[in-house]
């Protein structure tokens, strides 16, 4: 309790500190500078082909998002939230096992192995398994996603178990730690800087699966997701477009989401930073 | 206080097992402090983790109040090298690990330890943004957090500069004498040793073993170091370190 008023605390001081509004500032005009890009691009394109529209113009593009709105927002938030419980079932599945692995040796030498022959297959070539067990609908898109950001996690959060300080182990096995202790003391903070790295990697590498589960089988344009809405507007580019915005916009959002997180529950990495 | 017949530690796991410590007698009275120094990698920071119960030796015996040290005990206190102080916890929660380990938390409190300690200012800093000295001085709250009977330090001043180290040597005598704390002080500072140590035993290279035993009755004064009998410990250390088996 006291820890989240705490961390209220520090994140009003940081709102109405200027930090945070020039913060906001260099996004925009980094965002700016994007369209910029995405607008020559459109151009030099554009006169290369005769006077195709392969790549519309930002402003085209916008436009479309906002005449379909409620569509898109619908697809948006099906992705949303299929992206965000397949991360969160790969985070409570494969971080606690990947320390359990890298930090008990017994466990280690049985399971990595596991690991290393399975990780590396594309978990995509396993889709019509898949499919054929979870059916059509959404658990086989969170299946799909969670499968392959589970691997993910698990092998991150093994090698940040093997990197902790045996001495921070010994100080508190020291003062009388229980096991359970020593991981929630200990491995778990350790750790967590780099899960939250790796979470971010998990976002992008999501996103990837995530489209290709929302443009395998069934196809549903209310229902059926960003990629469904993209692969079935492929040749209005405009409106494909609008749901690549939508896509990068949903990325953004996690990555913000798990910066404030880290900002959070990691405090002391930025204390070393001020500091030094 | 603590009684150590016969110690024998191994190092390592399976077939790669070395001897760290080999067959070492010693007593250390209720209240007194015994300094062990050696080479480096000697095995004397093995006998110590043994005597916190951290390892088992393969023979022999360590009692600490009349008592078979089984594992990790409330009235013993350990203090590693870089003050073991975790990163992630700010100096309150640093100071009150133990205590709060043992489920003694928020009953007893280090409040008064840090304060005892001049570290009241800094108690919701990280240890990243605080001095050397400052962090040895958490580690040393930490252990006090318990009221211990007995203190053990691995090289607990090693990598400070000259003049911070003895400030807190000194501040360690005072909280000896308040506190009256058994302790064992692992070196391989000489001077430290002839500072702190009411009796030194000295080590010998791996797998250590005791070399010779040095009594040096004069210490506990802030001034000691400016003593005759400071400097004859000191000298009698050397040699003994340097002698060949």
């Amino acid at each position: 309790m006291n820890r989240a008023k705490r961390a209220g605390r520090w994140l009003v001081e940081r709102v109405e500190d200027r930090g945070v509004w020039r913060h906001v500032a260099i996004y925009a005009a980094s965002v700016l500078l994007l369209l910029l890009f995405w607008e020559v691009a459109s151009v030099v394109i554009r006169s290369l082909k005769g006077g195709r529209e392969y790549l519309p113009n930002p402003i085209v593009a916008i436009r479309e998002m906002v005449r379909l709105g409620p569509l898109l927002f619908s697809n948006f938030w099906i992705s949303a939230w299929r992206l965000v419980l397949a991360i969160l079932i790969a985070f409570v599945t494969g971080y606690p096992l990947g320390l359990l692995v890298g930090h008990e040796r017994r466990l280690d030498e049985l399971i990595s192995p596991i690991i290393y022959i399975v990780y590396p297959i594309p978990q995509v070539a396993f889709i019509l398994i898949l499919f054929l067990i979870f059916g059509i609908g959404h658990p086989v898109k969170v299946a799909i996603v969670a499968i392959a950001l589970f691997f993910q996690l698990l092998v991150s959060a093994r090698g940040a178990a093997k990197q902790i300080s045996l001495e921070h182990i010994t100080s508190v096995l020291s003062a009388g730690a229980s096991r359970w202790q020593v991981y929630r003391h200990v491995i778990l903070p350790a750790t967590l800087p780099s899960i939250l790295t790796s979470l971010r990697v998990s976002v992008g590498l999501g996103m990837a699966f995530l489209y290709i589960a929302e443009t395998t089988g069934s196809f549903d344009p209310v229902r059926g997701g960003l990629g469904s809405f993209i692969k079935n507007n492929m040749y209005s580019t405009g409106q494909a477009f609008a749901g690549i915005i939508a896509m990068a916009l949903l990325g953004f959002c996690l990555y913000i989401i798990i910066d404030v997180v880290e900002r959070i529950v990691c405090r002391w990495t930025y204390a070393a930073r001020r500091s030094s | 206080m603590i009684a150590l017949r016969d110690v024998v530690v191994d190092y390592g796991r399976g077939t790669r097992t070395v001897r760290a410590v080999d067959r070492v007698t010693l007593d250390v009275p209720r209240g007194q402090s015994v300094a062990l120094i050696g080479p480096s990698g000697c095995g004397k920071s093995t006998l110590l983790f043994a005597v916190a119960g951290l390892i088992r030796p393969v023979a022999g015996e360590i009692r600490i109040a009349d008592e078979p040290v089984e594992g990790p005990r409330r009235d013993t206190a350990l203090i590693l090298q870089n003050a073991g102080l975790l990163p992630w916890k700010t100096v309150w929660q640093n100071a009150n690990l133990s205590l709060f380990l043992g489920k003694e938390y928020p009953r007893t409190t280090a409040g008064a330890v840090l304060e005892e300690l001049g570290l009241s200012d800094v108690k919701n800093r990280y240890p990243s943004e605080l001095s050397e000295g400052m962090k040895r001085r958490v580690g040393i709250a930490r252990a006090l957090s318990t009221s211990p009977q007995v203190m053990l330090m691995d090289e607990p001043l090693a990598s400070l500069d000259t003049l911070t180290k003895e400030r807190i040597q000194d501040l360690f005598l005072k909280l000896w004498a308040r506190h009256a704390f058994s302790f064992v002080l692992v070196t391989h500072d000489i001077e430290e040793a002839a500072f702190l140590g009411q009796r030194i035993v000295v080590l010998s290279a791996r797998p250590a073993s005791v070399k010779a035993v040095v009594d040096n009755p004069k210490m506990g004064g802030l001034d000691y170091r400016e003593a005759s009998a400071f400097r004859d410990v000191v000298l009698r250390l050397r040699t003994e370190l340097e002698r060949e088996p």
